[in-house]
């Protein structure tokens, strides 16, 4: 119960910072007028219209980039998988420089190309690990993921430097990841995507606990662990790929996080993703915070931060979990 | 500052920062990079790595020397008749080579100097400018002369784009519109005072607003531009009415709403060139059009 207080607490706390904080400098009380709709007009469109979408959103895609992270560490039995592993970036950074290099216009154009590039490369990344006698090989599938995303920044470097567009290169600073997209519609749009897969994901909570303890015994405890895996697959790499499609590709919070908790928490998967989302959110908030006051008005990629933040808690956890 | 003294500074800067370029004791010819060019005659195949270059020796007459450009050279419209060699940063030397230059002219960047150093093996000269800015192309115009020895042409150039620019220049008391100088909507990047775009602006009555960036561009948020609440969007190319335009975010920065955006296309826009006045006398009249 205190653990769900102080994670709670934690993230209510971030998520108000995030609402006071930002290149504009507001005070508490203009930023509580704005909320309730008082007070200075710019201020209120600076905080109804941009902040208040922005942490939730970064709440959000935080918390489902650490669930989706615990999901593949439990599929791929890998303490290295994170939600990228599995050829998404490549996909979808392919997809982000071809929408440009190709002149494909429309508002959403490079966030749509992303989120196609990144189901490709899932599909792909799928057909191959099927090859070993049609069953979701784990070893296999790290492979695939690999070798497609390999292949799709490979491809994504041939178009840079074929492509006559010298804006291509904004598509990778679009990739390095930033919340400054958010907006409601964008909110509502993750929001409702998100629900199914995180529930899917709650919901196998057991068997993800069966997975962790390896195959074989997983199947003698009763599990149908193909059809685990494969759920499991599909539901995090696509919840990922909508991620990259609203926020970039942002690093070390998937990776990090579920460790961080089963540190501190232990590894039951029905206490673990609740928790991760929770944590995954706040760090997330807190790391877009820093990436657009600390060096305002410039802003910084919000990965860089989060790894920036999370290394040293990370460090410092390890030391306690040895000692 | 009074905006008339900034607008006299500005004039000034490009007739007295750079009044020519460097020589050595011996009265050799300096380029940007501090090495001495010496050249017993005039060079007679020149490859040109650079737009502002190219379009530099197009206008002092020694366009017919131009024997390489890069894909990126294509004012004037004479120069799209020139081989292209491909980029112009790190360039490809074997292409360089192959059009048999005697003088390559570079960019002035550390990018530049494996090529500059494989050329100097091949013992084929090579010069770097940089010319950012409108204070930058005085003295790459004398330079360049020089080089070409047409020297009078050049200085007499250079005399009549500084009356031209003087000319457009808009007079005025400091309180002009703040413009928005924006490259990319998605990160936002937004050009800083350093940049040519921005003396263009400024020249053309306006006021850049993100003039305290010390970085010729930068990534920034859509709160820091709506915070400024630029009086006009300028776009860095594109169209007047860009898509992003519509997304939900863009809404809050007012300008955007309300659709105050005027485009800087053409190349004038992009590099310092003896067309600035020109790009001037546009934006002055296009931020008259669109004030609110």
């Amino acid at each position: 119960m205190r653990r769900w207080l102080l994670l709670l607490a934690a993230a209510a706390a971030a998520l108000l910072m995030g609402l006071v904080v930002g290149p504009a400098s507001l005070g508490l009380a203009a930023v509580w007028d704005a909320v309730i709709g008082r007070g200075d007009e710019t201020a209120q469109s600076i905080v109804r219209g941009l902040r208040l979408p922005r942490v939730l959103l970064a709440f959000l895609v935080g918390g489902s980039l650490s669930v989706t992270g615990a999901t593949l560490q439990a599929v791929v039995r890998n303490p290295l998988a994170d939600p990228y592993l599995l050829g998404l970036s490549g996909g979808a950074g392919l997809g982000a420089v071809a929408a440009i290099a190709l002149g494909v216009g429309g508002a959403w154009a490079v966030p749509l190309a992303a989120l196609i590039g990144a189901l490709l490369a899932i599909v792909l990344v799928y057909r191959i690990a099927l090859v070993a006698g049609g069953l979701l090989d784990a070893r296999v599938l790290l492979l695939a993921g690999v070798v497609v995303g390999a292949f799709a920044a490979s491809l994504m470097g041939a178009v840079m430097a074929l492509s006559p567009a010298p804006e291509v290169r904004n598509a990778l600073l679009w990739l390095l990841g930033s919340f400054d997209g958010a907006s409601w519609q964008a909110l509502a749009i993750f929001g409702a995507y998100a629900v199914l897969p995180l529930a899917v994901l709650y919901a196998m909570a057991r068997p993800m606990d069966l997975l962790a303890l390896g195959e074989e015994p997983a199947q003698f405890l009763g599990a149908d662990v193909e059809s685990t895996k494969r759920r499991l697959y599909i539901a995090a790499s696509a919840l990922t790929a909508v991620a990259v499609s609203v926020s970039g590709i942002i690093g070390f919070v998937g990776l990090v996080v579920p460790h961080a908790i089963r540190i501190l928490w232990g590894h039951t998967h029905q206490q673990l993703l609740p928790s991760a989302f929770l944590l995954g959110g706040t760090l997330m908030v807190v790391a877009d915070a820093a990436a657009r006051t600390a060096f305002a008005p410039l802003e910084m990629p919000v990965g860089v931060v989060t790894a920036l933040v999370g290394v040293p808690v990370f460090v410092w956890l390890v030391r306690r979990w040895a000692s | 500052m009074c905006r008339g003294l900034r607008l006299a500074l500005t004039i000034a800067a490009l007739a007295l920062s750079c009044a020519a370029p460097e020589s050595a004791r011996d009265g050799s010819l300096v380029d940007d990079a501090g090495r001495v060019l010496a050249f017993e005659q005039p060079p007679r195949r020149i490859v040109s790595l650079s737009p502002a270059t190219t379009e530099l020796l197009f206008a002092l007459g020694a366009g017919e020397r131009v024997v390489g450009r890069t894909r990126w050279c294509v004012d004037p419209p004479e120069a799209e008749r020139v081989a292209s060699v491909g980029d112009g940063l790190n360039p490809n030397i074997e292409l360089v080579v192959a059009q048999r230059p005697e003088l390559v002219l570079f960019y002035h960047s550390p990018m530049n100097d494996g090529a500059i150093a494989q050329l100097d093996r091949f013992g084929i000269a090579s010069a770097s400018v940089k010319l950012d800015g409108l204070a930058d192309l005085r003295r790459a115009a004398i330079l360049t002369g020089r080089v070409t020895g047409d020297s009078v042409r050049a200085d007499s150039i250079v005399q009549a784009f500084e009356r031209d620019l003087e000319a457009a220049a808009a007079p005025g008391s400091g309180n002009g519109p703040t413009v928005l100088l924006l490259a990319w909507d998605n990160p936002p990047i937004v050009i800083g005072a350093t940049s040519f775009l921005s003396e263009v602006v400024t020249l053309a009555g306006g006021r850049n607003a993100f003039a305290d960036l010390e970085q010729p561009s930068a990534t920034v948020s859509i709160e820091a531009i709506a915070a400024r609440d630029p009086d006009m969007v300028l776009l860095a190319g594109g169209s007047e009415d860009p898509d992003w335009a519509r997304r939900p975010e863009w809404q809050v920065v007012r300008a955007v709403a309300e659709r105050r955006m005027v485009a800087a296309s053409g190349t004038e826009f992009s590099h310092p060139s003896f067309r600035a006045p020109h790009a001037v006398a546009r934006l002055r009249a296009a931020l008259q059009e669109a004030k609110p």
